[in-house]
């Protein structure tokens, strides 16, 4: 019998090990960048940091979270290590980690964040978590694995066009599953995978990637400018959802560390053997998906999405894919500025 | 353009060096080194490797490997004037104005085809996201070979040994792209020179302490981080012994560094790059010195040479932009009672998320010792944006506030 999902453990980064905080008795929750609070990072952090980054802090700052265990960062980048400097200097805030992430997937590096994931692991008991049991981690990997292929399903339904509203029922389940647990999300998971088919109006397939953008509105927004996202690579949406081959037994954690750093890299890992190969990689996703233009959606200030754009533009260009860039701040006002941008893109394409 | 213009700085140097029969300030010496380096790069001859800022540029001297950090481009044409016109091009080709303008202008230079063409680039994980990033968009560019070092936070469990294996695979990636295998008796001598510095270097450190200080505003500008680039030269040994003997002479003499020095301030990460009158403002109005740049000092210990790659590896570690905001502070904190220093000023570089962005965490950490803190807002790199009367008025504020308070050391 499945047991119950235990307190909340706070993340921020698609390369969080969930399956590894789950293991030790814990619900990971995402904490999104979301909320009311005003903005009063910056009598710590500077103006110049992310906007995810701040409005994480303005959560913390305004008590718009959750009851929470304990916090892991990983660390991304810059702006995530501010804000783990931050988070501490917030008097009651939750114990917090940093677990540090190789820029690539070496042998070197596997090995050394494999040790990372051991001593998230000690933490994860030291707040009151279950020790480290390699078996009690191959089981909940094969939940994520589970819960995983049913997201894949309900995506490849949404770029079909075959379920109401699916583009921003997709994001809210990438929400739900990134804060509620596993069981949770995948029953409902189920439930919308049954749900009776619908044929879409449609629209011009696109392919959307960049960073922070979890507002199921802004999907909305998409569809009514006339696109249709047909794959998308988020840091809150399918990022965090990719499969996982762990291995078994007593090298399970080398496994699992080999695994997160062999998946699909977001702007801040790369192949040194390909420099820039997140153009190629953006490229080939979106001919791969049909699509007809890509658009790439990035906070202010993100250092990783920012300074590979222009190699990222270069090479669509050449290749004749159409690119939009929308630089927002994580509300959907931000994005709702950009309306006119969308349309004037998507109907150039059509 | 750079070759000429180091050249002719290597030339004009050495020829006054000459008239004066030998005799020049550290800071020629300093400077003499900052041209031959820019001539070995910009030359074409032998070996160049364009690096991040943590790169082990001993390791590299002694493999015959003329290497940078490519931030000291950014500085260089920022000393020039030049900056502005190759952060225009890296703007107009759609690299974002919120980056860090260190990396604009050697992205923008490499563009125009001004930076020569690497045999090979090395980026290191720290200090910063951009600094990573803008190896990769060279690496690219110019389709050369790269290799990364990942910078583990500290040096808790295995990280130096990590670190250390990644540095023997740099070698072996040198020695693949180069054909020149490391000598290990060159690098014998390499890290030799290094700890020489290293002693040298501190007792300079110890100099500047004196108060007052025998170091101007502008003698240790750039020094520790710019030196880093030396290491296992005999040069970079010469640029040391000749700070050493001029704070030595100054100190007997009873001379100080400025007549009347008032006000001991530090500096916080970035001097700025380009030409400006505030130091001297700082100085002649205010008998104000900036004793201390937070990248003047040695976080490191000297080399094993015995175990020369676990050492480079603690070395990368230690530098001050790694890790928590509290090895930071606790490190600016030092600094300010080493150097009694009356306030710190913090120029918060735009486009800096890593040094600028826990800035209220650094102004409340020296804060608890009684040291104010200036957060400035200023490009380091990029003098069309530069806001002289802002500036100045903000310092002289700060300046007179200081001057009605007691110094937190009495
Ligand atoms: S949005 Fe960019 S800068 Fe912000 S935390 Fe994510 S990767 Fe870092
Ligand atoms: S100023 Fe900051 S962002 Fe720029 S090179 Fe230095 S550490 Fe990196």
């Amino acid at each position: 019998m499945e047991r119950p999902d235990g307190p909340l453990i706070g993340f921020a980064c698609a390369y969080t090990p969930l399956a590894v905080v789950s293991a030790a008795g814990f619900t990971p929750y995402r904490v999104h960048p979301l909320t009311e609070e005003p903005d009063r990072t910056g009598r710590i952090l500077h103006d110049n940091i992310c906007p995810h980054v701040k409005r994480i802090l303005d959560r913390l700052l305004g008590g718009d979270l959750p009851s929470l265990a304990g916090m892991v960062f990983m660390n991304s980048c810059d702006a995530m290590r501010r804000l783990y400097d931050a988070w501490r200097a917030v008097p009651a805030s939750a114990p917090a980690v940093l677990i540090d992430l190789p820029i690539s997937a070496d042998g070197l590096s596997v090995r050394f964040f494999a040790g990372e994931l051991e001593r998230l692991s000690r933490t994860l008991a030291g707040w009151g978590g279950r020790t480290f049991d390699p078996a009690e981690l191959g089981r909940q990997i094969d939940r994520y694995n589970v819960q995983t292929g049913l997201i894949k399903a309900l995506a490849e339904r949404v770029a079909a066009g075959t379920l109401a509203d699916g583009p921003a029922r997709l994001q809210a389940a990438f929400n739900r599953a990134a804060t509620a647990p596993v069981d949770e999300t995948t029953a409902s998971l189920r439930k919308l995978l049954a749900e009776e088919t619908v044929s879409d109006p449609g629209g011009v397939p696109l392919y959307l990637f960049g960073n922070v953008l979890p507002d199921p509105e802004a999907f909305r927004l998409f569809a009514a400018c006339g696109a249709r996202v047909m794959a998308s690579d988020l840091c809150t949406a399918g990022r965090l959802f990719q499969p996982l081959d762990a291995g078994s037994g007593r090298e399970r954690l080398l496994d699992l560390a080999a695994a997160l750093l062999g998946r699909r890299p977001c702007a801040r890992s790369f192949d040194p053997g390909r420099p820039g190969g997140i153009a190629d990689d953006v490229l080939a996703e979106a001919r791969a998906a049909g699509c007809r233009g890509v658009i790439c959606h990035t906070v202010k200030f993100c250092d990783p999405y920012l300074a590979r754009l222009t190699a990222i533009r270069g090479t669509l260009q050449e290749a004749g894919m159409p690119f939009l860039v929308l630089e927002g701040d994580c509300t959907l006002r931000s994005i709702g500025q950009q309306r006119t941008r969308i349309e004037a893109f998507v109907e150039m394409l059509q | 353009m750079m070759l000429e213009f180091f050249q002719e700085m290597e030339r004009s140097i050495e020829s006054s060096i000459r008239e004066s029969r030998g005799v020049a300030s550290p800071r020629k010496r300093y400077t003499l080194e900052v041209a031959r380096l820019g001539r070995r790069l910009y030359s074409g001859e032998g070996k160049m490797a364009w690096c991040g800022v943590v790169a082990p540029f001993d390791l590299l001297t002694a493999m015959g490997v003329t290497s940078c950090f490519v931030e000291f481009v950014g500085a260089m044409v920022a000393s020039t004037g030049a900056a502005g016109a190759f952060i225009e091009t890296a703007d107009q080709a759609g690299f974002s104005s919120d980056a860090c303008s260190f990396h604009r202008s050697v992205l923008g230079a490499a563009m125009q085809n001004t930076m020569p063409v690497p045999d090979l680039l090395i980026g290191t994980s720290n200090p910063c996201s951009g600094g990573l990033a803008v190896i990769e968009n060279l690496a690219r560019h110019f389709s050369r070979p790269l290799t990364l070092l990942h910078i583990p936070q500290d040096q808790s469990g295995g990280n130096v040994a990590y670190l250390a294996d990644q540095l023997r695979g740099l070698a072996r990636f040198v020695t693949d792209h180069t054909g020149q295998p490391l000598d290990p008796e060159r690098l014998r001598q390499a890290i030799a020179n290094t700890n020489r510095v290293h002693a040298v270097g501190s007792e300079v450190y110890a100099l500047a302490r004196h108060c007052p200080s025998p170091a101007t505003s502008k003698d240790l500008a750039n020094f520790g981080i710019v030196m880093a680039l030396f290491l296992g030269s005999d040069g970079s040994v010469e640029v040391a012994e000749a700070y050493r003997d001029a704070f030595r002479e100054r100190i007997a003499a009873g001379k100080g560094g400025i007549p009347g020095e008032k006000v001991r301030l530090l500096w916080i990460q970035n001097r700025i790059q380009f030409r400006h009158p505030l130091e001297k403002m700082l100085e002649e109005l205010y008998g104000a010195a900036i004793v201390i740049d937070e990248l003047n000092d040695f976080n490191w210990d000297p080399i094993d040479p015995d175990e020369p790659f676990e050492g480079m590896a603690k070395r990368a570690i230690a530098i001050p932009f790694n890790g928590t905001i509290e090895t930071r502070v606790e490190h600016l904190k030092k600094l300010a009672r080493q150097y009694r220093v009356h306030g710190a000023v913090n120029p918060c570089n735009w486009g800096c998320r890593q040094g600028t962005g826990a800035r209220g965490l650094i102004e409340a950490g020296l804060g608890s010792i009684g040291v104010p803190v200036l957060n400035l807002e200023v490009d380091c790199v990029d003098d069309r944006k530069f806001t002289e009367g802002q500036l100045r008025t903000r310092l002289e504020a700060f300046l007179e506030m200081l001057d009605g308070r007691p110094s937190p050391w009495q």
